[in-house]
Parts: C-alpha cells; structure tokens; sequence
C-alpha cells in the first residue's frame, strides 16, 4: 500500500454556470468556480498557495485564446494575484487529473498548504472539430483524408469492435444514457437539469457516428469547477467533511499518435492506471460503493468498467442493467449525472462527485453508506487517471 | 451507396517517417514499416519499433488483402467538405501480412452496410493529385 494513503483530502467544491455558448469570456467561469470551491472550504483567497490546471481545448481547428478560449495557469495568476502563492503547474499529458495529482504531490512535499485545481471549457462558435483545412500533417495525414475529425469516431470504431467481437447490441447503451440524465435531475449546476431523456427519446435520436447516437455524446458546454485539496490534518479543520485520496494510478501504456480504433490500447491503458490505484489504495473492485466513471462518448464507461476490473472484457453492457447503477443499486454510477448530463467540462466533474460522494455530500443524489468512492477521470487510452476517495481514512 | 465525387479530402503531408509510405502509394504498392530486428510491422511509422525499441525500420511491400478490425458509420458531418457523402463508412483494417498494424479507410465501391468487423477487403488507390495517391478499400472479390 502507498505511504501516502489518505494523507491528502479534497475539501471545498465550486461551479460556474454552465450555458451552452460563450455569452461571458471563459475566466470569467473560471473566477467563479475557484472563487465558490476556497468559500465552500470556508477559506480566505489569501490561503490559497497552490494552482494547477490542464488547460486544452480539446476542439479542433480552433485558437487558444487565454481568457477567452482557454484558462492557464499564468491566467487565474493575473486574476487572483495570490499574495501567498509557492507553487503552480500546467499539465500537459494526462488531462485534467494529471493536475490533481500533481497538486497532491506537491501538497505531499510541503510546497504548499492549500492547491487549487480548475477545469474550464470553452464551447467554439462553429463546427467544434474542424477537419485541417487544406492538408493533413503529422498524426492526422493518416486519418483526416477519410474523415476521422474528432475523438468520437476514434471512440466510435474501437466500440464497434467491441461490439460484434461481443455480439452485443447497442440498444443497450439507452440504459447508461437514461439512468445518468435521471441522476443529473439532482444536480442542479449540469446543463441538462430539468431535461429528462426517456428510452425512446435515446432510440429516436439522429445518428451521430454509428454506433453512436446524439445521447451517447457529451454536449460541448461553456463552463468551470474547481476543487480545494489539501493535506488531511489541514482538511480536518475546514468547514466540509473531507474526502480522503487514498489511492491514485495513470496511464502507463504507450500508444502511438494517429493509430485510430484499437480496442487493445483502451484496454491496457485503462488497466494500468487501475493497478496503480488498487495497490496504493489497497481496495479492489468489489470494494467500490460508487464509481464515476468517464463519459464524455458512452463507450469510453465500457473501456473503464472492464479495463478497471468491474466487470469481464465483452459484459459491461449487460452489467450496467437490471437497475444496478441507479443511486440504490449495486454500483452507482455516475451519479451526478456524468459529463452526458452536466455537459463536456471533462474529468473534474468527475473527480468532484467522487470527493462528495465519499464526504457524504452529495445532496439529493448521495449514496448509502458509501465509503470507497471510485473515479476514473478520463477515457482510459490516452489520458487515463483514477482515483479512490474515502470517508474513512483507516 | 456514399458518393465521393464532391468530397475533397486533406491532403497528406509526408514528413521524414512517413515519405516511404506515400512514395509506395503513388506506385500503387503498400509499404509498411517494417522492424529488422524483430521483424514486427506497425502503422502509422513511429521512430522506434514500439515492440522491441530497435531503431533499424525500414519499408517492406505488404499485400493488399486484410480484414475490417474496426468501422464507423459517419452521418454527422462536422467538415462539410465530406457533407455531400454521407453516410459513409470509415474503416480500419488489419492488413493479413501485417497483424497489428491498423490502416484507416474508406469502404469504397459498396453500400455502407457492407462494414462489418471481420468483413474481408482489399486495397484500392485513390489518386488525390500528382503528389498523394491515398490507399482504400474495398470489399474483396472471392
Ligand atoms: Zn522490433
């Protein structure tokens, strides 16, 4: 097990609003949701000494503006002027819980007392994945020619693989669209609150790229969280309850830019980051009391339920029925509604709810009983990150 | 059956990894990078071979017959300069003399139905311009 298992908590939460177009620029949203997670800690701003984030746009064929577009680090610096400031990063390579763990790092090392991590996410006017305009270079010139703009069709052609090599069906997938908008109807800051989606609504959709349908993709969103992590000692004398980290993991396969639609490479990137987590934590799978699990193309919680050990490679279509991921049953599952609910923020929201859930802070939507709170925060192939959080911190 | 005639496509641009391969297109040849150490194809070429880390890679001829690894049906179109042919099927094919090593395509010369994984193919080249000749598939004859 880690030596540093539960020696790092989330404590605070914060939200901007999420619309869906630009009406404000970008850091106002990101202002907000920091400003909202040091309140809800019950913090100064003052306090605060640490700041991560991963910025990306992960749009393509469109300018990172900062403060418009993206929202850096050297941004929310410029906008806070933190008199206490002792330590920041970017992240480049593991989204956005690369930074979380980077924060947790440098918490562990003293660097700093109190770290602030954001994710905010612009919605481009226009087509959000644009196809390069002329010419295909670099890892595109093998994709782009036949059409593969954005990261759903890549998603698209590893889930028909796992489709047919399975012989499943995906009228399934209706299960995980209608229970997570059911759950996103107790969470009053996701974009679809107040929008139900039945099964005949998931069935009556327009095709997007088979087999994915319209509600089996996130909707690009305006919109920032943030999150206060600091060391548990520390976390014990806020306001909320904490969330104790008892365990983190990463991607360690490699993969190779531009090969497209490996089932194999989600596979073994999921598993690896999984691995990480269940040793340092010590739990396993059947500990698991509620689980988020990435979902910004609902095929990536196949890839995560079956590389994290959930469920076997070829069942997770079948485990998510029968009522097992609804709030009361065997394993939640994305209970705030998932990144299908609260619309494309990304893995923070994710991470949030996994720190709520194990604080016992989850409002309306809180399940029973939990103490082992699963996050995986992004789609296991390239970015993959996971987490454990604990109420208890034994 | 998805029309192609109004589509234009990105031009590849080769680079000092991928030249061979597009020099072998415009012969109407697929050359796949090859590992000389321990013999493992992979696509797209990379700087080492991601099986053994050997940097001794060349080019070898491969044939033309695979199998559909993967497939996705496009009726969103975010470029609207591929509006006009959908829905289309983008495939991705395991090459028989190259196990692993993925090949995206389109499924030409068939209804899009026609994708399933498992489905037999072949190589077809697609002339973009004097330039890039761009490989695709489709189904193969018995
Ligand atoms: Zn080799």
């Amino acid at each position: 097990m880690w030596e540093n298992r539960c020696k790092i908590a989330v404590s605070g939460v914060g939200y901007s609003k999420v619309t869906r177009s630009a009406e404000i620029p970008l850091a106002a949203h990101a202002l907000t949701a920091v400003k909202e997670a040091v309140a809800d800690s019950g913090l100064q701003m003052s306090d605060i000494d640490g700041l991560a984030t991963y910025p990306e746009l992960p749009a393509t064929g469109h300018a990172e503006v900062d403060g418009i577009s993206i929202v850096s680090v050297n941004c929310m610096m410029a906008m806070l002027k933190l008199p206490n400031l002792t330590w920041h990063i970017q992240v480049g390579s593991v989204n956005i819980g690369g930074a979380v763990q980077q924060a947790v790092n440098a918490l562990l090392a003293g660097v700093c007392k109190y770290a602030v991590v954001w994710r905010a996410m612009h919605n481009p006017r226009g087509t959000y994945q644009n196809l390069p305009s002329g010419n295909a270079a670099g890892a595109t010139q093998f994709t782009a020619p036949y059409g593969f703009g954005g990261p759903g069709q890549g998603m698209a052609v590893a889930y028909t693989r796992w489709l047919e090599r399975n012989g499943q069906s995906r009228d399934k997938m209706a299960t995980l669209a209608v229970t997570q908008r059911k759950h996103t109807q107790h969470n009053p800051h996701a974009y679809f609150y107040g929008t139900p989606l039945s099964r005949e609504d998931y069935f009556a959709s327009r095709m997007v790229a088979y087999p994915f349908c319209l509600f089996d993709c996130d909707i690009p969103v305006q919109g920032a969280v943030a999150i206060v992590l600091t060391t548990a000692d520390r976390a014990r004398d806020l306001k909320p309850t904490p969330a104790y980290l008892a365990g983190y993991g990463e991607r360690l396969k490699f993969e190779v830019a531009g090969r497209i639609g490996s089932l194999a490479d989600y596979m073994e990137g999921g598993a690896s980051s999984a691995k990480l987590t269940w040793e340092r934590s010590g739990f396993g799978p059947k500990d698991v009391d509620v689980a988020q699990i990435y979902d910004g193309f609902s095929a990536s919680v196949i890839y995560g339920l079956e590389s994290y050990g959930f469920c076997r490679e070829g069942e997770a279509l079948d485990f998510i029925q029968d009522g097992r991921i609804e709030l009361d049953g065997e394993l939640p599952l994305n209970t705030f509604g998932g990144s299908l609910g609260t619309g494309r923020i990304h893995g923070l929201w994710h991470i949030i709810e996994g720190a709520l859930q194990a604080s016992g802070r989850a409002g309306s939507r809180q399940v029973k009983d939990v103490n082992v709170s699963f996050v995986g925060a992004s789609a296991p192939i390239v970015t993959g990150t996971t987490f454990i959080f604990v109420k208890e911190p034994y | 059956m998805s029309d192609w005639s109004a589509v234009t496509r990105p031009i590849p641009v080769p680079n000092e990894w991928t030249k061979p391969f597009w020099d072998a297109a415009k012969r109407g040849v697929v050359e796949l990078q090859r590992c000389q150490s321990c013999g493992h194809f992979q696509h797209p070429p990379y700087a080492t071979c991601t099986q053994c880390v050997s940097t001794d890679l060349k080019f070898e001829p491969v044939r033309g017959a695979g199998t559909i690894y993967a497939y996705t049906i496009m009726y969103h179109t975010g470029d609207k300069r591929f509006a006009s042919a959908v829905p289309y099927a983008s495939i991705i094919v395991e090459l028989d003399d190259a196990p692993g090593a993925l090949m995206a395509g389109n499924l030409l010369d068939a209804e899009y139905t026609e994708a399933k994984v498992g489905r037999r193919v072949e190589v077809v080249f697609e002339k973009l311009n004097d330039d890039i000749t761009l490989p695709q598939f489709r189904l193969a004859l018995e």
